[in-house]
């Protein structure tokens, strides 16, 4: 793992990514509590704490790999995360559990990915994050490595 | 420094950041939630619990069978906050559509009709993890409805009971 330019691309990739999804957590809290409930994974005391703080994680998380601090944690980080989602959806999968609110104020037509559809990309972009974590050598634009 | 000392000091830094942020962000935006949300459907309606909350559990009806009573005086109008697909699939019996996803849309027509702004209005939706009903009832509050209350079990409870449905427009 020595190609310093590809591992940038995943890096940054991976960063935009956390960015990108974390943005419309942290704009409707209160949906993703709902999100969060919805798994049935979790005790209530949890929920909103979790749906307050862990957009936050995904954004810094996202920002520190795009602007390369601390480029090998981030992506650790990145990958635990990415692993909780996975056994998350894996849980739900296994009991079958789909969970639908029945609101569409948000999601108008009712629409959302299916389970497996969430579960292959985590797994994608879990690979995806092994890159900049095993990376041994010098890195391009990073501001501390 | 060893590599695992290392990663963990700066896992933590991340996660300390990320949680000052958080907790600031959310006590600053309008759109923050409460740090404990209701989550129990024993309780009621389950939501985030907003940290300006308009709608009280006093305009609630939290048995099926109140609703009912409500139902049989038949003086009261039930609206129905889901989209129109689920509402000609069914609903109470009598209910009309006023979609929240497209309230606008649709208050014209329903207020041309519903003109009396002292009629008791029964919004309902899906049931205690719906809060289409509830949104719903600030808009019509907000429009200048004075008796605007919530029935949080929805149409599936309704029907499991064998009250009233109609199905189509």
């Amino acid at each position: 793992m020595t190609n310093k330019k590809l591992e940038c691309l995943v890096r940054w990739t991976l960063g935009g990514v956390f960015v990108y999804a974390s943005i419309h957590k942290i704009l409707d809290p209160s949906e993703f509590a709902k999100i969060i409930y919805g798994y049935q994974l979790v005790p209530g005391y949890v929920i909103n704490l979790s749906a307050i703080i862990l957009p936050f994680v995904e954004l810094f998380t996202g920002l520190f790999l795009l602007l390369g601090i601390y480029p090998r944690s981030s992506a650790i980080l990145a990958n635990v995360m990415l692993g909780i989602f996975m056994v998350a959806i894996s849980i739900n999968l296994i009991r079958g559990h789909e969970f639908d609110c029945g609101c569409f104020s948000v999601n108008k037509n009712g629409h959302t990915a299916s389970n497996i559809e969430l579960l292959i990309r985590d797994a994608i972009w879990f690979v995806f994050g092994l890159l900049p974590i095993l990376f041994r050598t010098e890195r391009l634009f990073v501001i501390r490595s | 420094m060893p590599l695992l000392a290392r990663t963990l000091r700066e896992i933590s830094q991340i996660l300390v950041l990320a949680i000052l942020f958080a907790l600031g962000v959310n006590a600053m935006s309008p759109r923050g939630i409460a740090l404990m949300g209701q989550w129990d459907v024993s309780e009621g309606l389950v939501r985030a619990g907003a940290k300006n909350e308009v709608m009280t559990h006093d305009r609630e009806i939290t048995r099926v069978q109140d609703a009912y009573a409500l139902f049989q005086t038949g003086s009261v109008l039930f609206v129905d906050a889901r989209d129109e697909t689920l509402y000609s699939e069914g609903h109470i019996k009598g209910a009309e559509s006023l979609p929240v996803y497209d309230y606008d849309a649709h208050f014209e027509n329903f207020i041309a009709r519903h003109p009396r702004m002292d009629q008791t209005l029964i919004t309902y939706c899906s049931g205690r993890e719906c809060e289409d009903s509830h949104t719903l009832a600030t808009y019509l509050t907000d429009d200048g409805y004075t008796k605007v209350v919530i029935f949080i079990d929805g149409y599936p409870a309704w029907q499991k009971e064998g009250f009233p449905v109609e199905y189509g427009h």
